[in-house]
């Protein structure tokens, strides 16, 4: 593999471990407008429901990708990077979207009687990004960072809202004494829908958090009509959307994407999935494309 | 994405992965000893220098020769001191004499070397390495088999000919071959540390000619292959046949020791028809290390194929995601325990399919996450 990826990768990795030991979060970016989905809920809770902003920046994650290498170009001071110019706004659609999915999801756990609270603009990022780049060493001096963060606000419990902080989460319980409870919404809300999907199940629920049947099970007793094909949609055959390929190629995340969202389309041409990125990496190839919390209530 | 490639995969996938799901669903027997056997191997993984001596016991007790080779050179030394100056050899399909670099070095002596496995074979005559596990011309489409042969083998076959007639012109010429072989060398399923043992599955046969019709039979494998009894070693043949999509397995060969009869008096003389000499040569290559490290499950691979099938990264790279033979995702971890190349771990997108269909429940993902980790870290 080309050497420039490699350096590329730990440039990547020593700029986004030192952004988050400093500030908790992994690149500039606008806390107050992305916590600004939701006033109602209270602060001071000990269970929280947990975006780690990935609804929110779903959206501008590639763009920011794309930047990483111009920022090591200028080599430029820490300060200087969170300066408005590197901080990457997000579109007021894809922005719109994010906040109604989330309140869709805070209203549903309210509706099945779930008490919880929010951090706002104090959320810290799990530091999932470290982990799935195989960066284990910082993944694990991060996330007791993390841990000390949510002891000191005194949260006893997490409710995560995607897969990637569900999965860095669970991660984290495996590699340092990280006690805090983590559940996903999935697991603690029943909901209502209808119409005929194909779904595209995050590679982290179904396969590495173990959660394909669960959710299966909860989305045809919600009314949905769900089409299967074993070599699309089976938990050994279905996979990935593409993303997490970009950081090594763009033109090789996208021909996944590409191919992945080929064969969904042969299978129906309603796509659910249920994570940010998959909605990121396959919405430029599937016109009807929902996430989950878009469709039920 | 090369547009033979994408052809070629995508063909495998849809002839081979609904099939294996088949086999397994109507024989639910297999999977149960899977499971048994992945514990027979970790025990032998975790005793390894004991089952090493208890093999080689027992490839002693059947009148065979038996070898440790430290790495790829070593294994070569000892083929060589045991073949002299024989000149025709011919070979069976193994990732081990891929890694050890058998044939071309061997060749480059000047002797008379064939790979009789039909994929093998087209390989080899193309000048090319393999893109899977058990299927290594998988990215071979029949039109460019056809010019191949053409090329290298046959006048009369051609990118239109039918494939009954590449097969049949093939067999011919690799009759020939093992007639005239002075030498049979083979890979191995699995070795039984209890009975000195080799086990080998097949459907073409090749593998039955080479362990008998040469007057030598060398099997060179991994030390990862031992399992403790010839019953599990007749299991992990089973299994693997299974998770290959092979089932029943047309052939399982066993061979322990030099042929031998005892029909005269039931006195046991060596040899009979077959071979008059028997040999194990089991490679380290830094095998042994690896069970030492964080990687060590990933000894527990039986070579199956399944997981390349269900891997994004595959599907999009073929063999390029690896360093041939080793490919997919088991060779993402079997480059980095024996070429200890790291680097292509980062195509890896932690689908997660490959641990999902693993028999042997490797836990894939979270080993390749351990060598991004190595590149990077
Ligand atoms: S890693 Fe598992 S699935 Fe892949 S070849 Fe080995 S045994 Fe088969």
């Amino acid at each position: 593999m080309d050497a420039n990826v490699r350096e590329r990768i730990i440039k990547m990795k020593s700029m986004v471990f030192e952004n988050l030991m400093e500030s908790y979060i992994p690149f500039p970016m606008d806390k107050k407008l992305y916590s600004s989905w939701t006033e109602s809920l209270e602060r001071n809770k000990k269970t929280v429901l947990y975006t780690s902003y990935m609804y929110q920046i779903s959206g501008i994650l590639k763009r920011y990708e794309k930047l990483f290498p111009k920022i090591y170009r200028v080599n430029m001071p820490k300060k200087l990077i969170s300066l408005s110019k590197f901080i990457i706004r997000p579109s007021d659609s894809e922005l719109q979207r994010s906040f109604s999915i989330l309140n869709n999801i805070s209203s549903m756990l309210k509706k099945n009687g779930i008490d919880f609270g929010y951090l706002y603009e104090d959320e810290p990022y799990s530091g999932a990004i470290l982990l799935e780049s195989g960066f284990l060493y910082e993944f694990q001096k991060y996330g007791e960072k993390l841990r000390d963060f949510f002891h000191d606000r005194g949260i006893e419990k997490l409710i995560t809202v995607d897969p990637h902080t569900t999965n860095a989460l669970n991660r984290l319980k495996e590699i340092i004494n990280f006690d805090i409870d983590v559940v996903n919404y999935l697991e603690i809300i029943n909901f209502k829908g209808s119409g005929d999907y194909v779904i595209h199940d995050s590679c982290l629920y179904s396969r590495a958090l173990n959660m394909y049947d669960p959710i299966r099970a909860k989305i045809k007793n919600a009314g949905i009509n769900i089409h299967e094909d074993y070599l699309v949609t089976s938990r050994e055959m279905g996979f990935c959307c593409g993303g997490p390929l970009s950081l090594i190629s763009e033109s090789d995340s996208e021909e996944i994407s590409k191919m992945r969202s080929e064969s969904l389309l042969k299978v129906n041409n309603n796509v659910m999935v249920m994570c940010p990125l998959c909605f990121e990496n396959l919405s430029p190839y599937i016109d009807n494309i929902k996430d989950l919390a878009e469709v039920v209530s | 994405m090369d547009y033979e490639w994408n052809v070629a995969i995508n063909k495998a996938i849809v002839n081979n992965a609904p099939k294996v799901e088949k086999i397994l669903r109507e024989n639910p027997y297999i999977n149960d000893l899977a499971a048994d056997l992945r514990e027979k191997k970790l025990d032998v993984l975790n005793n390894i220098d004991k089952y090493i001596k208890q093999t080689e016991e027992s490839v002693l007790r059947s009148g065979g020769g038996f070898h440790l080779a430290r790495d790829s050179n070593d294994a070569i030394d000892i083929v060589r001191k045991i073949i002299g100056d024989k000149k025709n050899i011919v070979l069976s399909k193994s990732n081990v004499l891929y890694e050890i670099k058998l044939r071309e070095t061997l060749a480059s002596e000047g002797r008379d070397i064939w790979e009789t496995d039909l994929g093998e074979y087209l390989v080899q005559i193309n000048n090319d390495m393999p893109s899977h596990l058990i299927a290594p011309a998988i990215h071979l489409t029949k039109e460019k088999v056809g010019k191949i042969l053409n090329e290298n083998l046959d006048k009369s076959i051609d990118e239109n000919s039918k494939t009954e007639d590449m097969v049949h012109s093939v067999r011919e010429f690799l009759m020939k071959k093992y007639l005239a072989a002075d030498v049979g060398i083979t890979g191995a399923n699995a070795v039984s540390a209890d009975s000195g043992s080799v086990i080998l599955v097949e459907n073409e046969g090749n593998i039955r000619m080479d362990t008998v019709l040469p007057g030598i039979h060398i099997a060179i494998t991994g030390i990862d292959k031992i399992v403790p009894t010839l019953k599990d070693a007749f299991n992990e043949a089973i299994v693997q046949a299974a998770n290959a999509g092979f089932y029943p397995p047309t052939y399982i060969n066993v061979s322990s020791g030099p042929s031998s009869t005892g029909d005269i008096e039931l006195k046991k003389v060596t040899p009979a028809t077959g071979p008059r000499e028997f040999h194990l040569i089991l490679v380290d290559n830094g095998r042994s290390d690896a069970i030492k490290s964080d990687l060590m499950e990933s000894l527990l691979c039986i070579r199956c194929g399944r997981c390349y099938f269900s891997c994004p990264a595959y599907r999009l790279y073929g063999k390029d995601f690896g360093t041939s033979p080793y490919t997919g995702p088991t060779g993402i971890m079997w480059s980095a325990i024996i070429f200890k190349e790291y680097d292509k771990s980062e195509m890896c997108m932690h689908s997660g399919g490959c641990g999902e269909v693993c028999p042997m429940k490797i836990p894939i993902p979270k080993i390749i996450e351990k060598i991004k980790f190595r590149y990077t870290g």
